[in-house]
């Protein structure tokens, strides 16, 4: 590669040696974040490390327990249009399928939308309901957080320096239900609010997985409010309460998008619509 | 500092430095102008050219990530049948106004009647959701494409 301070390398690890050891070099995925950034003077890479060339993150695969493996440079179009996110995985298909529009969707990743952790995005709710975790890789190798862990304020995520997302890794799916539930000013906008929901079918009724996107510094997830709709899924009074319960422990900002008082509002609201279509979605099954 | 494309069926080297993007190199650097620069971020789908086949942003595409790929601008189908038809509709329904958006469009349009030959208004209006019109005239735009749609089905019956 000719272009000077363009590093196109063939495997992951010699991705994360360059990142490592370049000055001021930026990971590239689809570009979707990265090179608006830099055409806005927001970023100013003094070298970029592309990933395009490195067959490892692409593409969705099974696994050998029946989990799948999402490739790190996985376009959203693949993503919303692979069958085997079912059941209680449908909640990630339902989130790539709302992602801005299809040339964006055919250029953005998951893994560099996860890396820019916008918390109004799609994916990182998605991800906490549907039980992920995001593998990371260095020069030394590879470790895995949970999608809750990896988000960890605006814009911040658990990777060091010198470390990239190469995976998002899912549980097998569970029979069940899944959705991500959006309220935005026009379709494929960032969220004013959205609600990922994932409803797993077990012996004693369903066992339910909430999180909210769009409402502070990351997706934010309860496991008692999960504990309450598991126990009574089928209650609205329970639907409205843990939607309740999800706004009190938002802490949404005023932008151009809504206000947080209105966000706030409408959180419970949102929450019993996702719980009530994705009960009838598995009444359906 | 040279990339080589492949643009419109015909290999090109083209010069670009680490933060030139796509729509840079074919507008001053090939003269293939009917990609226009919009807002540069992104959103408005002005730029959107085929890359391998699948319409993606321009301004969000680095040339020097390039090396190697099939692009395809609006001036390479001109004289692709399905083009050929949507451009027919667009003119005779009213489809274009100021026209600067209209390049993206047609090559979104034209990547929807790929997948999907005669497509319902809310599949067109999905398939167009990422270009922007700024004289909203997305009426006629659908209508348009809608047209285009059923002349291929009634070719093709």
């Amino acid at each position: 590669m000719s272009v000077p301070g363009f590093h196109r390398p063939a495997t992951v690890e010699e991705a994360a040696k360059l990142l490592a050891c370049t000055e001021g070099a930026r990971c590239l995925a689809g570009g979707a974040t990265l090179v608006a950034m830099m055409n806005a003077s927001l970023a100013e890479p003094k070298a970029i490390v592309s990933l395009a060339g490195i067959g490892e993150l692409s593409g969705i695969s099974v696994l050998a327990g029946g989990g799948l493996r999402i490739g790190a440079m996985t376009r959203h179009r693949e993503t919303a249009e692979d069958a085997r996110l079912t059941g209680t995985l449908a909640v990630l298909r339902d989130a790539a399928r709302q992602i801005a529009n299809p040339p964006v969707r055919n250029m953005g990743t998951i893994g560099g939308s996860i890396a820019f952790a916008d918390p109004a995005a799609d994916y990182p709710p998605a991800l906490v309901a549907a039980g992920a975790e995001i593998e990371i890789a260095s020069a030394s190798g590879r470790r895995r957080v949970a999608a809750e862990a990896f988000f960890v304020d605006w814009y911040t995520t658990a990777l060091g320096p010198g470390e990239l997302v190469s995976a998002v890794l899912l549980p097998p799916p569970r029979p069940g239900a899944g959705l991500h539930k959006k309220l935005a000013r026009v379709s494929g906008d960032f969220a004013i609010v959205s609600v990922a929901l994932s409803l797993a079918r077990q012996p004693s009724g369903v066992a339910a997985r909430i999180a909210i996107g769009g409402c502070g510094p990351k997706p934010l997830h309860i496991a008692e409010v999960d504990a309450m709709l598991t126990a009574r899924l089928g209650d609205a009074d329970t639907a409205r309460s843990a939607g309740e319960r999800l706004a009190a422990a938002s802490d949404p900002v005023d932008d151009v998008r809504a206000s947080a008082d209105y966000r706030r509002l409408v959180i419970p609201r949102l929450v019993a619509a996702a719980v009530a279509e994705a009960r009838t979605a598995l009444e359906a099954k | 500092m040279t990339v080589a494309l492949k643009i419109n069926g015909a290999a090109k080297a083209v010069e670009a430095g680490l933060s030139d993007t796509l729509l840079t190199v074919l507008r001053d650097q090939c003269l293939l102008t009917a990609a226009k620069r919009g807002c540069n971020q992104g959103v408005c789908g002005a730029c959107t050219v085929l890359v391998d086949g699948r319409p993606q942003r321009a301004c969000l595409t680095l040339a020097a990530n390039c090396e190697g790929a099939t692009i395809t601008t609006l001036e390479g189908l001109k004289r692709d049948p399905t083009m050929m038809r949507l451009q027919k509709t667009f003119a005779s329904l009213g489809a274009v106004q100021c026209g600067f958006c209209t390049p993206g469009i047609l090559i979104s349009a034209h990547w929807l009647l790929a997948r999907n030959p005669a497509p319902a208004i809310d599949e067109i209006r999905a398939g167009l959701s990422g270009n922007l019109c700024r004289c909203t005239g997305y009426r006629k735009i659908i209508d348009a494409v809608a047209a285009a749609g059923r002349t291929a089905a009634e070719a093709g019956a």
